[in-house]
């Protein structure tokens, strides 16, 4: 069991970015996001990539970005497959014809979780007093435990720290989730370089 | 009214590039959009093709968005090529990124900064602090 004050600390660090990853959806869709209680806990992976159980095994379009620098950072954000249309729509707006929309569907979900990982995992950085460099988006369809399974090779059983929030659309039902996992040695270089950060003053 | 410019929009995601010109001609109606998918392909639109028929002739933009993270050549290297081969043009960078570490870079290398989402009030911003 993570302990609570480990627990509290860390969704602190995390908050104003996902704050800032739900206004970026908010502008691209040009309506508010709400945002859901985060959750953390540290767990196994493979028992990690299940906690997506709930949404009922349905497709997802998870866009996945990969962040290394002071500490490295698998972060993936998620929409339903069937709404993903919709999402696109009220990022581009009416001008665009359907055949093509459809056409851009795949590569616009992948700015689309860029530009959202992308202020997080800035935001984060910026309060750390850090650069993380981050790879290019990876696009992929898949059910919340597969896109959350650990990769071939990987160790299904080492503990990785898996923060989740949910970024709603209310008027279009819409939901997307976003997920972090950090493996303990990477965990424990973020709590050491937040505790540089307080105390320089610099952490919130 | 200001006479047309040319902007070249450098962005390996179509929506961007989609999106970038929607905005850019909601402002500015008689301005030309042209798009580049790499930094690649912008810095060979930006050179001489040469002069026999066919042949397209260099372009020569006022102004140019270059996103940074791109498959390939990434885009600060990419704009700072474009500043070589065009020093009359405006450069800014296009990206998600919103670190400090990316702002400084650009500053440092002389480029503006878009952030993004890109939004017509941020593009309207970028266009009317043009010369």
């Amino acid at each position: 069991m993570t302990p609570h004050f480990m627990v509290r600390s860390l969704l602190a660090l995390f908050e104003p970015g996902l704050q800032q990853a739900a206004h970026a959806l908010g502008e691209i869709v040009g309506e508010a996001v709400t945002m859901s209680a985060p959750t953390l806990r540290c767990l196994p992976r493979q028992r990690a990539s299940t906690a997506l159980a709930a949404a009922g095994g349905q497709r997802l379009c998870g866009v996945r970005q990969h962040y290394q620098g002071g500490f490295r950072t698998e972060a993936i954000v998620m929409f339903a497959e069937d709404k993903c249309l919709d999402l696109v729509r009220l990022m581009v707006g009416d001008a665009v014809p359907m055949e093509e929309l459809t056409a851009m569907e795949r590569e616009a979900m992948g700015e689309v979780g860029n530009i959202v990982l992308n202020s997080c995992v800035g935001t984060l950085a910026n309060l750390l007093g850090q650069d993380l460099r981050g790879s290019l988006p990876l696009v992929q369809i898949a059910t919340g435990a597969q896109l959350l399974a650990p990769a071939a090779g990987a160790g299904s059983a080492q503990l990785v720290m898996l923060l989740q929030i949910d970024l709603v659309l209310e008027a279009h039902c819409i939901v997307g989730h976003i997920a972090f996992m950090l493996e303990m040695d990477a965990l424990a270089q973020l709590q050491a370089l937040a505790g540089r950060s307080a105390a320089d003053g610099a952490a919130p | 009214m200001s006479p047309a410019k040319t902007v070249l929009v450098v962005d390996d995601s179509r929506v961007s590039r989609l999106l970038a010109r929607q905005f850019i001609l909601a402002r500015r109606c008689f301005w030309h959009v042209e798009e580049a998918a790499s930094g690649e392909e912008a810095i060979a639109r930006v050179q001489a093709d040469g002069h026999g028929p066919g042949q397209r002739p260099a372009l020569l933009p006022d102004l140019i968005l270059v996103d940074v993270n791109m498959p390939g050549m990434g885009g600060v290297a990419a704009a700072s090529r474009l500043r070589e081969l065009c020093p009359q043009a405006h450069i800014s960078l296009l990206t998600a990124n919103v670190q400090v570490a990316t702002r400084r870079r650009a500053a440092e290398l002389g480029l503006g900064f878009l952030s993004k989402p890109m939004t017509e009030a941020r593009i309207a911003a970028l266009l009317d602090a043009l010369p």
